[in-house]
């Protein structure tokens, strides 16, 4: 039986081409329509995962990053406000002081305006009841000696009158 | 086969055998059927048919890996790939389809004839001979047949020799024995009509599924053997 299968075996010389021809045919196949592209996806696919583990290693670098700068923009802001406080708590004082003063100087003005105003309506008033003593006396006098005088003699006698009347202790 | 006669024709002074010619064309559609269809829609996220030629490319590789260096592994990734699905399938297909026509076979198993396996055993070891001639260059690749020392020659050269052979020859005895073992049953279970048929069908199916198991070991040796004989030569010790 084997030497039967030995001479087959020398016998199909024909069919050792036929398989190396088939098998190389098999293998251009296989690599177009299946090695070729399933090893690149299977490439792909592993590229796109380091690829992943990188960018997630990255982003979260990132997001630490970013938690730091927030808590430093926070400590930042917190001065920021304290200063902003402090500097309109001076600003108000200093406005305060102003604003005293300002009253104070306010109120000085009027005094002395209003002090200047007494001072001169006593003296209208003074000039007032000077002249109605004046006219009053004429009247008197005229009363008094019946007939009228010349106002301004009058007046004239009156004032010096008056006038001896206001240093009566040098007469 | 076992018994009958072989059909066969002739293109030009060489010799064809129309089973394994047969044979051979159902193996390679087959195979081709395989990978067409399977790497149909490929995609990032893998479909069925993806995941399985994934899982065979994986298989595969790693059975080089096994031997080969790891910076020439890849080179060698679509032959492994190729030849183990043409072994796997070659040797199933016997299992299943028997087709005779007048006495002689017309599809079953090539791998259980000599030719085909030792065609098979022959490209590995060119395949072997090959890669070690380009890396280690003309020179250093004959230095290698008088390692460790000169007197080594003639072991070297048989060794080449037998496994070619043993490769050949281990596949083809495994897969030939289980057709004949096959069809002995089932002459048994035509000897006596219904009562052995009844008793043979158990006996048939049950080394059959054997048969399944020994063939895919056996493309699965042969392609760990391969890649045994292709990392000697790339170690060049």
């Amino acid at each position: 039986m084997l030497s039967h299968l030995v001479i087959d075996a020398t016998l199909y010389n024909g069919d050792s081409i036929f398989y190396v021809v088939t098998f190389l045919l098999l293998m251009w196949l296989v690599k177009i329509f299946a090695w070729g592209p399933i090893t690149k996806m299977m490439q792909q696919r592993s590229d796109k995962i380091s690829d992943d583990i990188d960018h997630a290693e990255k982003s979260r670098a990132e997001a630490a990053d970013l938690a730091d700068q927030r808590q430093e923009a926070l400590q930042g802001s917190r001065v920021e406000a304290q200063q902003i406080v402090s500097t309109a708590k001076s600003d108000g004082q200093e406005q305060r002081g102003q604003i005293i003063n300002k009253a104070e100087a306010d109120a000085q003005a009027l005094k002395a305006k209003a002090q200047d105003d007494i001072a001169q309506e006593r003296e209208a008033a003074l000039v007032g009841a000077r002249n109605d003593v004046a006219d009053l006396s004429i009247e008197i006098a005229s009363k008094l000696i019946q007939r009228e005088l010349n106002a301004s003699d009058q007046k004239e006698l009156i004032d010096s009158y008056i006038e001896g009347l206001g240093k009566p202790h040098e007469s | 086969m076992g018994s009958g006669t072989v059909s066969t024709f002739q293109i030009w002074k060489l010799t064809f055998s129309t089973a394994n010619v047969v044979s051979g064309l159902v193996v390679f559609i087959l195979a081709f059927a395989v990978i067409f269809f399977t790497s149909r829609h490929v995609s990032m996220r893998p479909s069925k048919g993806q995941n399985f030629l994934e899982w065979l490319i994986d298989f595969t590789n790693g059975i080089l890996k096994g031997s080969i260096p790891a910076k020439e592994v890849s080179g060698f990734g679509l032959w492994g790939f190729t030849l183990f699905l043409f072994l796997f399938l070659s040797n199933q297909l016997g299992l299943f389809f028997n087709v005779a026509i007048n006495g002689s076979a017309i599809v079953r198993s090539p791998t259980s004839d000599p030719i085909v396996t030792l065609t098979m055993s022959m490209m590995t070891v060119v395949l072997a001979n090959y890669a070690g001639l380009k890396k280690w260059g003309t020179k250093g690749y004959l230095a290698s047949f008088i390692k460790p020392s000169p007197m080594f020659l003639a072991s070297n050269l048989f060794e080449q020799v037998s496994s070619f052979l043993t490769l050949g020859l281990r596949i083809f005895g495994i897969i030939f024995s289980g057709e004949v073992l096959l069809e002995m049953v089932w002459s048994l279970a035509e000897l006596k009509g219904i009562p052995t048929l009844i008793a043979a069908v158990p006996i048939e199916m049950a080394w059959q599924g054997l048969s399944v198991f020994l063939g895919s070991i056996q493309a699965y040796v042969f392609l760990t053997l391969s890649s045994v004989y292709i990392g000697r030569q790339l170690e060049g010790e």
